[in-house]
């Protein structure tokens, strides 16, 4: 009689071959997809050629997509990179190449259907939890990648779980985003999640968008927790047939019983806008408490706030605004899809009328490619990381927060509370 | 043999793996290149212990409290081996460092309750095979044992280097 298992464990053991698994146990798991991005190459690459390798056993499961280096700047080394990609692609039969504009692997998996419930997917990223929303396991290996595309198979440890109930539903004004941001500020410092596989449950998370979830999973990483999953409702079920293009799935829910090392419970209704203060990930605060700090750059997109949902409510707050003159404001779509979407709902063009430059789908001023800070400027962004020295100086300053704060903060050019702005639309 | 024995550096909770062990904005720009390991151990706890780079010594070890090394690219690893660091043996780490640090030959060892136990410059023993860790009071404390692979990827120095040795014995195997 083997325990009650939580839905990590299950889809970890129905890819390893075993009925069920134990927490801790070391097992070699081979996964539906890997997917890798473009700024290891060059190394992957060295150690293709230095191990030898000819042909990749799956190259139906590799999915790679340049994204950190969407349109490669003069003086770097990746364009060498997309050319070599593109070819070491082609010359092993791997159809899932994403070339520049594509957008975010996140958002690749998630849009074609690749990520699908019970799918277990190795990724180079933690951020990439995202996918959880849809019901896949992301198994960040970091540059271990390869070794997964190589071997098609890879060693984890199986992690603990740990269970988060949503009660409720998110007040006038607060977003996704500060949900998370709240999240890491209570369970980031005792390490309660540390190498948790985290499950999202309850009646609170039917009231979240697709987006939305995805955004609470695609930062839970910062708290030290391993991955994150949410159980499929109909809303999942609907989009995912629309993309499986008749790609196996299968939804996977935690038995009754099953032991999780944490449990906790939030009311979406209480949670209130929040800001996280440089250098950590985890020191949100209430905005109120950061307001009116004067921002130099505000920047909104990438794999925690750069989908469509996010547009939709920065366009809410800037349509028929301006940004403040000392403020520039970058928005990354986080995927073609969303950028043709946006484009086509009218987003895009009243985000520029407001003053913000749209870049191409990718990772742009995320990790500090585009858009970097002299010393002593001020950011505030949707991104994943405030650390110093993360966009430039190390004297300049990062603060994170959704979309609705970050829009805010773009018109009134300093960090500002976006509700006043949205009462004065809604009236 | 898969006992490690050497002089401990210790250091507290949540050390930062980029922006503490090591300095990411320094080397953001090396992306794809080949590891610059003379700069990232010219670099490595600079801030921290600014005395560390002149005197780690081949062999020493790393014991760390809660939450070690968070945020970390895999360049906090390369640092810590090129260092000479034969194991890191901390209260807590993420899943994402364990891995990384392995991957590149690197032993860490989740031990709760070492970071009491230990000063900076005992000698400690760490075997990550049995998951044994040997006191300077000869006390034990147990950690984790690792899988046979994980052990076969650390003894031959990282996840590549092992596939570079199985894949030259297949092409031996295969007369070619």
């Amino acid at each position: 009689m083997t325990a009650p298992q939580t839905i990590a464990q299950k889809i970890i053991a129905a890819h390893c071959g075993r009925a069920a698994v134990e927490v801790g146990d070391y097992v070699t798991v081979t996964p539906d997809y890997t997917a890798c991005q473009e700024l290891f190459w060059p190394g992957h690459k060295r150690n293709l050629e230095r191990i030898g390798v000819d042909r990749i056993p799956r190259p139906d499961k590799a999915v790679m997509v340049i994204d950190h280096s969407t349109s490669a700047a003069m003086g770097s080394p990746h364009h060498e990179t997309h050319r070599t990609l593109r070819d070491w692609c082609a010359q092993q039969g791997i159809e899932n190449f994403f070339g520049p504009g594509n957008g975010l692997r996140h958002l690749v998996l998630t849009e074609r259907g690749f990520a699908r419930p019970g799918t277990l997917i190795f990724s180079d990223e933690g951020n990439i939890a995202s996918i959880g929303a849809l019901g896949a396991l992301n198994l960040p290996i970091s540059t271990e990648v390869i070794v997964a595309i190589i071997q098609d198979e890879n060693w984890i440890a199986v992690p603990p779980s740990a269970r988060i109930t949503l009660t409720g539903q998110l007040g006038f004004g607060v977003t996704a985003r500060d949900l998370i941001q709240t999240i890491l500020r209570d369970c980031t410092a005792d390490g309660r999640l540390l190498q948790c596989c985290v499950e999202f449950e309850g009646p609170g998370l039917a009231s979240l968008s697709l987006d939305d979830r995805q955004t609470v999973l695609a930062s839970l990483f910062h708290s030290g927790a391993y991955t994150g999953i949410m159980a499929p409702d109909a809303a999942v079920l609907d989009y995912v047939r629309a993309r499986d293009a008749g790609r196996p799935w299968q939804v996977v829910r935690a038995d009754p019983g099953a032991a999780y090392m944490t449990e906790l419970t939030y009311d979406l209704s209480a949670i209130q806008p929040m800001v996280t203060l440089p250098p950590d990930a985890h020191g949100g605060v209430p905005v109120e408490q950061a307001a009116g700090q004067r921002i130099d750059q505000a920047t909104i997109g990438y794999c925690s706030n750069g989908r469509l949902d996010d547009l939709r409510e920065a366009a809410r707050l800037l349509r028929g605004r301006r940004i403040a003159s000392h403020v520039t404001l970058y928005v990354t779509p986080g995927s073609r899809g969303v950028y043709v979407e946006a484009s086509r709902e009218g987003i895009l063009g009243d985000l520029a009328e407001a003053g913000a430059t749209i870049l191409a789908p990718g990772c742009t001023t995320c990790w500090g490619y585009q858009g970097v800070l002299n010393a002593n400027e001020v950011l505030i962004s949707t991104q994943q990381f405030n650390y110093q020295g993360r966009n430039g100086d190390r004297t300049s300053r990062v603060f994170l927060a959704g979309p609705a704060v970050v829009a805010a903060s773009a018109i009134a050019g300093a960090i500002a509370d976006p509700r006043p702005l949205l009462a004065e639309t809604a009236a | 043999m898969t006992t490690c024995t050497g002089r401990v550096w210790k250091f507290g909770d949540d050390v930062h793996g980029d922006d503490g062990i090591i300095e990411f904005s320094i080397i953001r720009d090396s992306f794809g290149k080949e590891f610059d390991e003379d700069a990232l151990r010219a670099m490595c706890f600079r801030r921290m212990r600014p005395e560390f780079a002149q005197l780690v010594r081949r062999g020493d070890i790393i014991v760390g409290g809660r939450n070690f090394a968070h945020h970390n690219h895999v360049e906090v690893s390369v640092a810590l081996r090129a260092s000479g660091i034969a194991v890191v043996v901390v209260e807590s780490c993420d899943s994402g460092f364990l891995r990384r640090a392995l991957n590149h030959g690197l032993p860490v060892m989740i031990c709760p309750d070492i970071h009491a136990a230990v000063q900076d410059g005992e000698a400690l023993s760490a075997d990550p095979a049995t998951g044994l860790v040997t006191l300077p009071d000869g006390r034990i404390l147990r950690a984790k044992p690792f899988s046979e692979r994980m052990v076969q990827i650390w003894q031959a120095g990282g996840s590549i280097p092992l596939l570079e040795r199985e894949f030259a014995a297949r092409r031996a195997a295969a007369g070619r």
